[in-house]
């Protein structure tokens, strides 16, 4: 069982410090130092470099010798002005907004209903997580299977509405969106199921016990003592699938490969698109910075203020 | 303040049987405590008078209210856990004033009796305080404030004392005991230490592997035990058991224990009841032995322990072993054979095959 | 916790729904990769939940044997892809847990490399399409584009945070007194990481690989960037296998998505206890 977050007390480790020691602290972490190094610091300084540029792969000159083609902060200028790019900022946006509220109420509901015992409870928690770990491509074409206008999706409503029913459901831009939403919360709710259940879990028994001696209905004590001992574990699991959903990728390119037209278009399918399709890299570079930096301040941001609250609670 | 009734009460998981033909009265406002070991049954009794667990067979009556199918929340039970369960993401307030909140008692109300109550507890200081990271003498304060303000008939405490230090015990048992008179409650305690049990209760309920063996006053139970396991379960040590043969001398009954000689005659009352050749236990309590140059049991020393204002002289062995508790002055030396006298209205005779105490009390 | 009759019967039908919701999806593409060609468009009255005619002609299908009902064959079988896949997800897994490990001991242990965590926060936080141009011009210059190395190399550095968390929350929880007594009896600290303390963290580097494993083999838009023709991985290829000319091969897409799904899938429920560790940087235990 976890141990409840609340009353776990981090006790300061003692870090032996001798010369020897430190050596060898400093050749452990060095490997890993510089797979970071060759991934994030030489791609950044390059991506700096070539998107003060005009340069394309296509113009035949190698990479370093885009100098050539310099041409300032116009791409960042073109940046602010590109429509395409912001609605496709504003869409990811959105299907965050879609997404993750709805994975946290399903996942927070499973958990509530997981949290006794009852027989065949760990057979059960076992399928439930299955979706959870299909290759994300491949449930991008599950989805794409269920809902062709020949499909699962529209025989079963066809069932229902007692006619045939024939929604051409990815080539319409909204009932696409609607589709690639259902396949994102289809595979991730799981994820905030495991997370949330293991944090509800850990809640003292015994406090449950007290609170309703002395009265509690279940729903006073979920709200008093359930939820506010859940506060960080419930943080914790909304910051990684929003983090998660943000890059959002494979079963939505599966699935729609970004349409019908931008309809589905995500900042990420954006940003492949334009670096496929358009070639024009020092433009893409200058996109990918922005984000990277708006990204890495707003998430400083966070973690410190995280840390800052944990000292103080 | 309401009598608790347990008739023939019983609880089994599965097939082990926690708890069989559980039968007592509790009047109003008496503290009782369910003294026994592990595994004996209290928590289970405690638990079922509390409703979080329901009973197999038997019935709980608050009063005249059958308990049967009242749910935890409406029992109007007062309850101290092990660890006190203080709900430390609240404040201090906020811990005491849960279960009127819980309840729908007005703000005004609410916050009035927060306040006397925590007067009362001399907790007031510390009412906004985190009641996280508090000790443990404040927590029990906090935990027994939060059940009382809800002014419960009956208060249970599970063991509350066991996670104290050795050396608080003593303070928190007196403040437990002074509460009590306070509230004037209904209080059921469960615990395994025999000192406790003796020193705060008004009646003690002994119990062991799921059975209650004997109730009554401390005095009484230490006094007059009803069986073996309660003779040797009380006082520190426990009361010397030593086997032996009962036979009959000048119309008296007198036990031959073996090596330790003879004993000297049983009174009139125990001598009536115990049947001449039983195998039985001859049953004395460390403390009411005197060293004898006369006639006596007689026995060789093979420890002396001097702890401080106590001496507890072990002696003999198997059958016949046997501990004595003496003043420090005692010269007593290892590998001496003593004698030792024994008043016999201090003597408790038992059957061997049962257990059970034999002849009434004196 | 009493619960009341009504409430259990309302409890086995929310999780029934909803188990069911979780495997309909899979199930029809593990319906459709049995389903023979003429089954595969199916629609209205024909549309079967379960084949008619169960047949393994996909997987025979992506193996070479081309069908008699298919106009087209493929220019590969899938064994390549399967090779690719699994190669580059088991290298790029040695990769992250080798970087992971030491790393996670050295910060444990000795505190040092103590940015490593803020940086491998940021790291998972960057979207992937944000930094592969300068990847994808590295690769190519350095020659790795298209091989199952290259890919390993990447995979190995994206996955190596969580290899990281998950051997440093676990190296934080094992007491220190079996290492040190060995370092009183004169082993070199170097020894003891290799000798004792790796061998008992067996069981924890299992369960960390596989995990990071899944991580690796579930990947897709990384090798659709790296890859080419040669090596793609069985999403790409997946992804691939519908062109203007051959149209949707429902089936055989199945069959290869079914294929491409068990391996993780089968691991993910063998390591299930520690999935709230992996997934949540260590915060959590279970």
């Amino acid at each position: 069982m976890t141990a409840d977050i609340l009353e776990a007390k981090a006790e300061p480790v003692e870090h032996e410090d001798t010369r020897d020691s430190r050596r060898l602290g400093f050749s452990l972490t060095l490997p890993a130092q510089l797979l970071i190094l060759f991934i994030a610091v030489f791609p950044i300084l390059m991506q700096i470099y070539i998107s003060l540029t005009d340069w394309s792969p296509l113009d035949g000159i190698s990479w370093w010798q885009a100098h050539q083609l310099w041409n300032g902060f116009a791409n960042y200028t073109d940046l602010v002005a590109d429509d395409r790019f912001w609605s496709a900022l504003w869409r990811t946006v959105l299907v965050m907004a879609i997404c993750v509220p709805a994975e946290f109420l399903l996942g927070l509901g499973l958990a509530i209903l997981f949290v006794d015992n009852f027989p065949g409870r760990g057979f059960l928690y076992s399928v439930l997580l299955v979706p959870m770990m299909v290759v994300p491509a491949v449930a991008g074409y599950m989805f794409f299977m269920l809902f062709q206008s020949g499909g699962p999706v529209n025989d079963i409503l066809s069932f229902f509405y007692g006619a045939p029913v024939t929604i051409a459901w990815l080539s319409d831009p909204d009932l696409a969106f609607f589709a690639v939403i259902a396949s994102d919360i289809w595979q991730w709710t799981p994820l905030m199921f495991l997370i949330l259940l293991a944090g509800m879990v850990g809640v003292p028994e015994d406090q449950l016990r007290a609170a309703t001696l002395l009265g509690a209905s279940w729903t006073t004590r979920f709200r008093t003592i359930v939820l506010p001992r859940m506060k960080t574990i419930i943080i914790i699991a909304l910051a990684i699938r929003v983090i998660e959903n943000f890059k959002v990728f494979d079963n939505f390119y599966i699935m729609t490969g970004g349409g019908p037209g931008v309809a589905t278009e995500t900042i990420s399918i954006y940003i492949y698109k334009v670096t496929q399709q358009e070639l024009i890299w020092g433009y893409v570079a200058a996109v990918a910075l922005v984000i990277l930096i708006s990204l890495s301040v707003v998430s400083a941001f966070a973690i410190k203020r995280m840390s800052q609250s944990r000292e103080a609670g | 303040m309401t009598a608790i009734h347990l008739e023939n009460l019983g609880k089994t998981f599965g097939s082990f049987t926690a708890l069989k033909n559980m039968n007592l009265e509790i009047a109003d406002g008496e503290f009782v405590a369910l003294l026994g070991p592990s595994g004996c049954g209290k928590s289970t009794t405690m638990n079922m008078i509390a409703g979080m667990i329901d009973p197999s067979e038997g019935a709980i009556r608050f009063g005249d209210r059958d308990m049967r199918g009242v749910p935890m929340s409406r029992r109007g039970v007062g309850f101290v856990f092990q660890n006190y369960a203080i709900f430390t993401h609240m404040t201090v307030y906020e811990n005491l004033a849960y279960g009127l909140r819980a309840t729908g008692v007005a703000k005004a109300q609410r916050d009035r009796r927060v306040h006397d109550m925590a007067e009362f507890l001399h907790l007031t200081p510390l009412l906004k305080k985190p009641s996280a990271g508090l000790s443990v003498n404040i927590l029990q304060r906090l935990a027994i404030g939060r059940s009382a303000i809800m002014e419960p008939a009956i208060f249970l405490l599970d063991e509350p004392l066991s996670n104290v230090d050795a050396a608080f015990r003593a303070v928190m048992r007196t403040e437990l005991k002074h509460l009590q008179r306070e509230f004037r409650q209904t209080m059921v305690y469960v615990t395994h230490d025999q000192l406790e049990a003796m020193t705060m209760a008004d009646r003690i309920a002994v119990m062991d592997h799921g059975k209650l063996l004997q109730v009554g006053t401390p005095i009484d139970v230490y006094n007059n035990p009803s069986s073996v396991f309660v003779a040797g379960f009380l006082g520190s040590p426990g009361m010397n058991l030593v086997k032996g043969r009962s036979v009959e001398a000048g119309g008296f009954i007198r036990v031959d224990l073996g090596e330790a000689g003879m004993s000297t005659p049983l009174p009139a009352h125990l001598s009536a009841s115990v049947p001449e050749g039983a195998s039985v236990f001859y049953g004395f309590r460390p403390e009411h032995c005197e060293l004898t140059d006369g006639e006596g049991l007689r026995l060789p020393v093979t420890f002396v322990e001097r702890i401080g204002a106590r001496t507890i002289v072990h002696m003999g062995s198997d059958g016949s072993a046997v501990k004595c508790v003496f003043d420090n002055r005692v010269p007593v030396r290892n590998g001496e054979v003593v004698s030792l006298a024994i008043d016999p209205s201090n003597v408790r005779v038992f059957d061997a095959e049962t257990g059970a105490a034999i002849g009434g009390a004196n | 916790m009493n619960r009341s009759m009504p409430f259990e019967i309302f409890r086995y039908a929310a999780i029934l729904s909803l188990v069911a919701l979780s495997l309909i999806p899979t199930l029809w593409m593990v319906s459709m990769a049995f389903k023979p060609i003429a089954e595969w468009s199916a629609t209205g009255a024909e549309l079967t939940w379960w084949p008619n005619s169960p047949t393994l002609d996909n997987f025979r299908f992506l193996f070479g044997e081309s069908s008699s009902d298919l106009i087209v064959a493929l220019d590969r079988t899938a064994g390549q892809p399967i090779l690719s896949s699994l190669l580059s997800a088991v290298f790029g897994t040695i990769i992250a847990m080798m970087a992971g490990t030491s790393a996670a001991y050295g910060l444990s242990r000795f505190g040092s490399g103590g940015n490593l965590p803020l940086a491998l926060i940021q790291l998972r936080i960057f979207p992937p399409m944000a930094v592969m141009i300068p990847v994808m011009i590295m690769w190519a210059f350095l020659g790795l584009i298209d091989t199952w190395y290259g890919l390993a190399l990447v995979y190995g550095i994206v996955t190596m945070p969580f290899a990281f968390w998950l051997m440093k929350t676990f190296f934080d929880d094992m007491p220190r007194e079996i290492e040190d007594a060995a370092l009183v009896e004169g082993c070199s600290r170097l020894r003891v990481f290799w000798k004792i303390t790796l061998p008992m963290m067996r069981p924890a580097l299992a369960s960390s690989a596989l995990f990071v494993f899944i991580l690796n083999w579930s990947d897709y838009l990384i090798a659709l960037l790296l890859t080419t023709r040669d090596w793609v991985t069985i999403p790409v290829y997946m992804a691939s296998l519908s062109s203007s000319m051959t149209g949707q091969l429902y089936g055989a897409k199945a069959a290869l998505g079914l294929i491409a799904a068990i391996p993780p899938v089968v691991l993910g429920i063998a390591i299930q206890k520690h999935l709230v560790r992996g997934l949540t940087f260590g915060a959590l235990k279970q």
